[in-house]
């Protein structure tokens, strides 16, 4: 896979479809070069991303309604991997969420809530995070490939 | 390892403990499987509640906050219940997000 090439994935914004996803996002990093452990890293920060499309782009719609879908795309930036998610549902509130984006560390059990870890574990695990919210959602999750030997 | 392997689980219920094995992906589809399974286990306080994931391949945040609604109906019921067997590749994530010292011992 070169610089400007790109592959895109565009699927029913179903929960079915994720380990299709993550097969695919497999695929790809293993061509790129990435090591298993990065991997698996980028494999949880794409799956948060499209949790989010499946649980909330398209919750305001009726069961009759078409399924809405969600494009997972795969572009190699230099020595980098972007993988792009993005639905065209109700946009969720970004900035709020990164509010709430923190680990439980040093919170008593009282404290603790699930809310928040998706988008922590993106930037957690991803070189770089960005959401836009525009017409529905699109989160870009980067990851740098690194050189054996450039290792810090 | 490039072949995704199905969420399955089974409980082993001994004296005093009730112990539940999960395998395989535990992600947004296979999660409601695993909530369905916990919820009649979590009311069974007079015994210790353990989940084993020597065989979990993959988790993300929606079965962290499983395992955390777990870890709080249990703590609300002052009920055992602990994390047991964690691959280091799902305890490196437990560890990000802070939750690991509420799941184990010591």
């Amino acid at each position: 896979m070169t610089a400007e090439e790109k592959i895109t994935l565009r699927l029913p914004a179903k929960s079915d479809y994720l380990d299709l996803i993550r097969l695919t996002l497999y695929g790809v990093a293993t061509k790129v070069g990435f090591t298993y452990e990065e991997i698996e890293d980028m494999k949880v920060a794409v799956s948060e991303a499209c949790n989010n499309a499946v649980l909330y782009a398209y919750a305001g719609r009726a069961d009759s309604e078409p399924a809405g879908e969600m494009e997972v795309s795969f572009l190699r930036a230099g020595e980098a991997l972007s993988i792009v998610v993005r639905d065209e549902g109700d946009s969720f509130d970004a900035a709020s969420v990164a509010q709430r984006a923190e680990p439980l560390h040093g919170k008593s059990i009282h404290d603790i809530q699930a809310g928040g870890l998706g988008l922590y574990l993106m930037q957690a695990l991803m070189d770089e995070v960005e959401v836009r919210s525009e017409k529905g959602t699109e989160v870009v999750l980067t990851k740098r490939l690194v050189k054996s030997g450039e290792m810090a | 390892m490039n072949q995704n392997e199905k969420f399955q689980l089974r409980t082993e219920t001994q004296e005093g403990r009730c112990i539940v094995y999960l395998s395989g992906e535990l992600d947004l589809d296979s999660a409601s499987q695993l909530r369905a399974a916990m919820a009649p286990l979590m009311e069974l306080t007079d015994r210790e509640l353990i989940l084993n994931l020597r065989d979990l391949k993959y988790i993300d945040s929606t079965g962290i906050g499983i395992f955390v609604s777990v870890l709080k109906a249990r703590h609300a019921k002052n009920a055992p219940f602990e994390v047991e067997a964690i691959p280091p590749g799902i305890r490196k994530l437990f560890d990000m997000t802070g939750i690991t010292s509420f799941l184990t011992k010591s």
